[in-house]
């Protein structure tokens, strides 16, 4: 009987999917999207940019624009941010003291699990991807970016990714949050044993999890054709800036890393749910830390690729000078994307696996600090003897060298294979990805938002808080994340929601500085919304007097024009006008009925 | 014969990546040498190929993006990163394009092996002091500009 209703319900799913199927290839003419085979010459040049946008919400619901979709992945991204840190804020104030019992530990492990994923794929992936969708096109002399619409479907599929992979959280009943961390290490996440993993909210994670993937990878396949045929005419391989360097880069280690994590999740998600066993079996928790990490590790690196973009972009503007070692640099973003699919097993050292193996992923991770030390000493070259301006922007993009270098240090050492069983999955190992996911990443992220805020806004921010937000964030991250290290040196395992007495000052220390980011975010979130409301408007188009120095770039400029073209009347200058881009050729042959 | 594609300029920038292919070389021959954990046909195949495959993509890789850099540096004009869009901008001083033009190869696909490190050929060597990166000293030294936000 109830063989029989399952049956039914595939069935029925089975048809309705097939419908689905059917109705979408009725609804939109696919050969639109193939220029080539479609026979009209169809771009998305004449389509987009010229017509006029809808108001409101819906606008913002519909928009295909490459630079609305942009701010939405950056409001999207700075929710998740203050989720996941207010996530964290709970866990650090529990571990003030360890008899401390604000929360169980159960709850613990699930804000663990939630704030490392959420920072990672919905903060840190769409703030990256905000600054690249808003700029690359205006960077290489594009109208938009190749796809449009696929552009907008990556980020539409987001939103739904949170919510499932929040879910456990919601007043659902039976359901509750996943405890894997974010490393959803097997047998623990096939929901063996008698925990309390085996629940939906484990495979809601998981499929919120994949959403973000496809959401990531159609992103990148989207930058890498852009980045590849959407250049304008004098933008050449050698006229590249380096923030589309690091973006191509990511691009196509996300193609690569992607993928895997998404048909790992498929095959976990079948061990918990259909009975398979790929995992559980007699060397299944090894196969999953292998095809984790084997995504894992690049993504640490698509997530540090175009913050050091945006540091190489910034830091010259501030020193009056060129980025030093240019090609270098470009050079380099390439080496690191190559090794960072050969070093996955640093993670797995203390796994017993053969000793031959793991000396080859050690010498792949010396290996890739180079690329990595190259660059830094690039950023300090540049700024050497350079007039520094030390801006907001700036400040974050000289604290992203500073902080980077620390988390640098402390990975080289962690490559090491003697010193990483000793430190591993303790603080230090904590410390050591902190410093490079909140010091650089994060910075990054923050010089990114500074730099580029009256190129999105209209507006300036207000300088006396910026500067407080750096410090704040700066201190904060260095107490927080340093008595991490320390922490690591004296044996404390992470992943605990308690610890032993020897432990207490430190972890206090650690409560201090994270309660000090906090403040200095909730400064930025005023400066943020305030200026964006209120600031005073900018009108030259060249706010960082970057044309003095003749370091003045196509974003700006397309800037300039967008001010002097939007003084005729209040609604969206035409961003036709907005770069020459000497590419438009195609008639306007578009056969499509609006869609 | 001359290289048109990976001059010495080139090749120089390229080093970057030579290093962590020197660095990986370098353990290939520790392992085979010393071995310190005996050889093994299947860890130890595997032991190599993962020292083989990074080398052999970096190298490829490294390979195409110099040539399309260099290669587009000779074909057009050349900005500063990021300028090539702003209206009125002018490419950085020193043309590469006549410069780099040699009579004597044109039907020869560019190489780098073999033939690279010792191409100090006349013809390379003049447009090789000037690049965007090179001359990284302020040229906006003098006027001040103390500009804040
Ligand atoms: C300079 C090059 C780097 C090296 C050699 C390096 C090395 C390592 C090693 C060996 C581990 C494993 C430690 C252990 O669990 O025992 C590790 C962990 C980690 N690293 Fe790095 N790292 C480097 C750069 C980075 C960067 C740039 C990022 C971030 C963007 C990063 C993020 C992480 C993360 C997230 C972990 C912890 C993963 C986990 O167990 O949850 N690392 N690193
Ligand atoms: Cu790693």
């Amino acid at each position: 009987m109830e063989v029989n209703g399952q049956l039914a319900l595939t069935v029925l799913m089975g048809l309705f999917l097939v419908a689905v199927a059917a109705w979408l290839a009725r609804v939109e003419n696919w050969r639109s999207y193939t220029p080539v085979a479609g026979g009209g010459a169809f771009g998305q040049k004449d389509s987009y940019g010229s017509e006029e946008k809808p108001s409101g919400v819906i606008r913002w619901l519909t928009t295909v624009d490459h630079k609305d979709i942009g701010i939405l992945y950056g409001a999207y991204g700075l929710i998740a941010f203050a989720v996941g840190g207010l996530m964290v804020v709970v866990m650090r104030i529990e571990l003030i003291d360890p008899g401390m019992s604000l929360i169980s530990n159960t709850f613990y492990n699930s804000l663990l699990t939630s704030h490392g994923i959420t920072m990672l794929f919905l903060f840190g992936t769409p703030i990256i991807a905000a600054f690249s969708n808003y700029l690359v096109p205006l960077l290489i002399g594009a109208d938009d970016m190749a796809f449009p619409r696929i552009n907008a479907i990556a980020f539409w599929l987001l939103p739904p990714a949170a919510l499932l992979i929040w879910a456990g959280f919601f007043p659902l009943p039976d359901v509750i949050p996943a405890q894997t961390a974010w490393t959803m290490y097997t047998p623990l996440s096939t929901g063996a044993g008698a925990g309390n993993q085996a629940n939906a909210g484990v495979d809601l994670m998981l499929l919120g999890l994949h959403l973000s993937g496809v959401s990531a990878t159609m992103g990148a396949i989207n930058f890498i054709a852009t980045i590849f045929t959407e250049r304008g005419d004098d933008v050449s391989w050698a006229n590249l800036d380096i923030f589309s360097w690091t973006i191509l880069t990511q691009s196509g280690l996300i193609l690569f890393a992607f993928p895997l994590l998404g048909s790992a999740i498929v095959m976990l998600l079948f061990d918990r749910n259909f009975g398979t066993a790929f995992f559980s079996g007699e060397g299944g928790a090894i196969l999953w830390q292998h095809l984790f990490w084997f995504f894992g590790h690049p993504e640490v690196y698509i997530l540090v690729l175009p913050p050091m973009g945006i540091v190489s972009y910034v830091i010259p503007r501030f020193s009056g000078r060129r980025l030093f070692g240019f090609k270098f640099v470009v050079y380099s973003t390439l080496a690191i994307g190559v090794l960072s699919f050969g070093v996955w097993a640093h993670h797995m050292f203390a796994t017993g696996m053969d000793p031959r193996l793991r000396a080859s992923f050690m010498a792949v991770s010396l290996a890739i600090a180079i690329p990595s030390a190259v660059k830094t000493f690039n950023w300090i070259t540049t700024m050497w003897n350079g007039r520094v301006r030390l801006t907001t922007p700036m400040l974050f993009s000289v604290g992203f060298v500073s902080n980077f270098i620390i988390g640098g240090v402390t990975g080289v050492f962690l490559a090491s294979i003697p010193v990483d069983l000793v430190l591993h999955d303790t603080y230090y190992v904590v410390g050591h990805f902190h410093y490079v996911v909140m010091g650089a990443i994060a910075f990054a992220g923050f010089s990114g938002l500074y730099y580029w805020f009256p190129l999105y806004t209209g507006r300036m921010y207000q300088k006396t808080l910026g500067k407080a937000h750096f410090w704040l964030s700066m201190i904060g991250t260095n107490i927080t994340f340093f008595a991490m290290i320390l922490l690591g040196y004296g044996g404390m395992p992470r992943r605990y929601a308690t610890f032993l007495p020897q432990f207490a000052t430190l972890h206090q220390l650690a409560t201090v500085g994270a309660l000090l980011l906090l403040v200095g975010q909730i400064i930025f979130v005023w400066n943020f919304v305030q200026s964006w409301l209120e600031g005073p408007e900018i009108e030259d188009g060249d706010p960082w007097n970057l044309r003095q120095s003749g370091l003045y770039t196509a974003e700006w400029d397309w800037f300039d024009q967008k001010q002097q073209t939007a003084i005729a009347d209040g609604g969206d200058p035409d961003d036709e006008t907005a770069l020459t881009d000497g590419g438009h050729v195609d008639e306007p042959a578009d056969d499509r009925s609006d869609a | 014969m001359a290289n048109k594609i990976f001059d010495r300029d080139t090749l120089l920038d390229l080093t970057v990546n030579v290093v962590p292919l020197f660095i990986i070389a370098f353990f290939v021959v520790a392992f085979a040498v010393l071995s310190p954990f005996g050889i093994d046909p299947l860890a130890s195949s595997i032991q190599f190929g993962l020292l083989a495959v990074p080398f052999v993509l970096l190298a490829i890789l490294t390979y195409f993006a110099g040539r399309a850099v260099a290669g587009s540096e000779q074909s057009g004009e050349v900005y500063l990163p990021g300028q090539a869009g702003v209206r009125g901008a002018k490419p950085l001083e020193e043309d590469h394009g006549p410069a780099a033009i040699d009579p004597e190869s044109t039907d020869d696909a560019p190489e780098v092996e073999g033939d690279g490190e010792d191409d100090a050929d006349g013809d390379a060597e003049d447009d090789a002091d000037g690049d965007a990166e090179d001359d990284a000293d302020g040229d906006a030294e003098d006027d001040a500009d103390t500009k804040d936000a």
